[in-house]
């Protein structure tokens, strides 16, 4: 009864004299929300950044901790970290909707959001496509279809340009990819990591593991690969120091042939657009004889 | 079974002070967090807010995580004294005992197999209890006279527990499953108010503990002269393990191991009151649930961004309390 009652009151709230719009999200469910948006809370960093890129930033009001790009972003007032999501403060941001990743943001916090009648729109961003997708399906949400539309096809026409670059390329360099230095792991065949090795022409040598595996120097050295890429920052460690405790094993065909490379962290690890920047990235590293490619 | 009016009016007196000290708790649990000011928060608690998205905060939100607090402080500060007496260890407490972490493992296992919440996740979780309740007890027994072994079975029975628990979670593939963190450490904030029947396993184990106080201070003479008083002391002592572990196990799958708070209240209790289980029952009762909704509210305010786990707040204040207890009974 009591329940209901407040549920009435925190309805009313919302209702004002606007009318309502209906989507579905990304994994289909159907969400209803009040128009016109003019208070949103995003619960992931990659979220933030592709709302302020469509355009959206201005009806922002709460975001995650960590998500710090743009500047704007982490001006914002802060609604708990992306796994540890601070419900209380989401509930007094009073949202008209939030903005939630179905496999990093908590499912019993989001249950909680939409049981207290805040609207969440999930996304599931599986490969580049979806995150494309994203980009169309947040314009939409924020009525801002002109430039989501104008970005997401040039997006389209980069990740088909890097496709038929790769077309006529027979080798496929074997490659590890260290995202953190201690201990060392990788990204395995389900990771958005693996995808990006995969579209930029190479072979992942994590691939037949799941998740986020280990590695111990001895299976390393085992598997030999061709490029190793170090994430920046991986275990605290310079740039320097990531190459160094590589360059202990002469024996590995990447030492031998100098093809350690250090990458900016920061472009892989969040399904935003960066990840298209990311992978034209990938691919001049890992084909250097391919022209025209950044 | 209250018997002579000195013991009745100190338990009324008693019962009244730690009750207004847990409406104070309660108040101070709802009337700070994350959001908001106190003076506003204080108009909701009194039914005077004109703010609706408060009221959702306060009702929904902080309400159930104060009452699942006390519910869990309670229970795991009664368990403390049950056991205490039971086992004549002043050290005994279902944590340090390995019973939570038993009933931990069972609750885990029993997410595995995709059991409710009720009846299957509450019997396996029942079922780990008991099975570290007679472990411990059976590696105890075999060393006959010497405290300590009975902690040292708890203490690696407790080890074997968390390690169960770490690699259960590391190799499972279960989405629902809680972060390990929730599990060894303790963790309030998922609770929403579906976990709130709960309430309704432990009070009936409340009050069968407290009908058997009378025996329990004849038990602590000796199990000989209790057993002259007229006392069942097999029975007794049955009724009582299973109705500890049972309540232990009702909440942990709600709160994950909490530790400390089963050895802190009884022990500051026994201090200020005796030894008198009329009045300590319904005393650890009390502050048991006054003392975690405190802990907890630190556990939340006390981070500058985000929470932490609870159980970091009780082992902070139980653990050393723990290790002087330890050397007083070595001197």
């Amino acid at each position: 009864m009591k329940k209901s009652l407040f549920l009435l009151f925190f309805s009313f709230l919302l209702v004002a004299p606007a009318h309502s719009r209906e989507l579905i999200d990304q994994i289909g469910r159907k969400v209803v929300f009040e128009e016109p948006l003019t208070r949103v809370v995003s619960l992931a960093p990659s979220l933030t950044e592709t709302t302020y890129e469509v355009g959206g930033g201005a009806i922002l009001v709460g975001a995650t901790r960590f998500a710090t790009f743009p500047e704007a972003a982490a001006r914002l007032p802060k609604v708990g970290t992306y796994v540890a999501l601070d419900v209380e403060k989401i509930v007094s941001l009073r949202p008209q909707l939030c903005l939630a990743i179905r496999d990093g943001n908590p499912k019993a916090s989001v249950e909680r959001l939409e049981s207290l009648g805040i609207p969440v729109y999930v996304f599931d961003p599986k490969s580049l496509e979806d995150v494309v997708d994203t980009v169309s399906r947040l314009g939409d949400i924020y009525r801002t279809e002109t430039t989501s539309s104008a970005l997401a096809s040039s997006y389209y026409q980069r990740l088909n340009r890097v496709a038929q670059q790769l077309e006529g390329v027979k080798e496929r360099p074997r490659v590890f990819f260290q995202i953190d230095a201690q201990p060392i792991i990788s990204a395995g065949g389900n990771t958005f990591l693996n995808q990006l090795l995969v579209r930029s022409g190479s072979v992942n040598l994590a691939a037949d593991r799941t998740g986020y595996p280990r590695y111990s120097w001895e299976e390393l050295l085992g598997l030999m690969p061709d490029v190793v890429l170090l994430a920046s920052m991986g275990g605290g460690y310079s740039d320097q120091e990531l190459r160094d405790r590589w360059e202990a094993w002469p024996q590995i065909p990447a030492v031998n042939n100098h093809r350690l490379y250090v990458v900016d962290a920061d472009l892989f690890d969040r399904p935003s657009p960066r990840l298209i920047d990311a992978l034209e990235h990938l691919v001049g590293l890992l084909h250097p004889k391919l022209t025209g490619v950044q | 079974m209250l018997g002579y009016s000195p013991v009745y009016k100190k338990l009324i007196t008693v019962t009244l002070f730690l009750f207004s000290v847990l409406i104070v708790s309660v108040m101070l649990g709802l009337t700070i967090g994350s959001s908001g000011n106190f003076a506003d928060a204080w108009k909701v608690v009194l039914g005077q807010g004109q703010d609706a998205t408060l009221e959702v905060i306060i009702w929904q939100l902080r309400w159930p995580r104060v009452v699942l607090a006390a519910t869990v402080g309670a229970t795991l500060s009664l368990g403390g004294l049950v056991f205490q007496a039971l086992l004549r260890n002043p050290l005994a407490e279902p944590y340090i005992l390995g019973i939570s972490g038993g009933s931990a493992v069972g609750a885990i296992l029993g997410i595995l197999a995709g059991f409710s919440l009720f009846p299957g996740l509450t019997l396996s979780s029942f079922v780990g209890s008991l099975m570290v309740l007679s472990l411990v007890l059976l590696l105890s027994n075999r060393r006959e006279g010497h405290s300590d072994s009975l902690l040292l079975a708890g203490v690696m029975v407790n080890a074997f527990c968390g390690a169960i628990i770490m690699f259960l979670i590391s190799v499972s593939k279960t989405v629902q499953m809680q972060k390990i963190i929730f599990w060894l450490m303790g963790d309030l904030s998922a609770v929403g108010t579906d976990s709130l029947p709960l309430l309704l396993g432990v009070l009936p184990c409340f009050l069968v503990i407290f009908l058997l106080a009378q025996p329990l201070n004849l038990l602590l003479t000796g199990r000989e002269s209790a057993s002259a008083m007229g006392v069942n002391v097999a029975a007794v002592t049955l009724v009582l393990l299973l109705t500890a572990s049972l309540m232990v196990s009702l909440t942990v799958c709600h709160s994950g191991l909490i530790g400390f708070v089963g050895l802190t209240i009884p022990h500051i209790l026994r201090l200020a009151l005796g030894s008198d289980h009329r009045i300590l029952i319904p005393a650890c009762v009390l502050t048991g649930a006054s003392y975690l909704i405190l802990c907890d509210l630190l556990a939340r305010s006390l981070p500058s961004q985000g929470e932490m786990s609870v159980g970091i707040v009780t082992a902070l204040v139980g653990a050393p309390l723990f290790i002087g207890l330890l050397w007083r009974s070595r001197q």
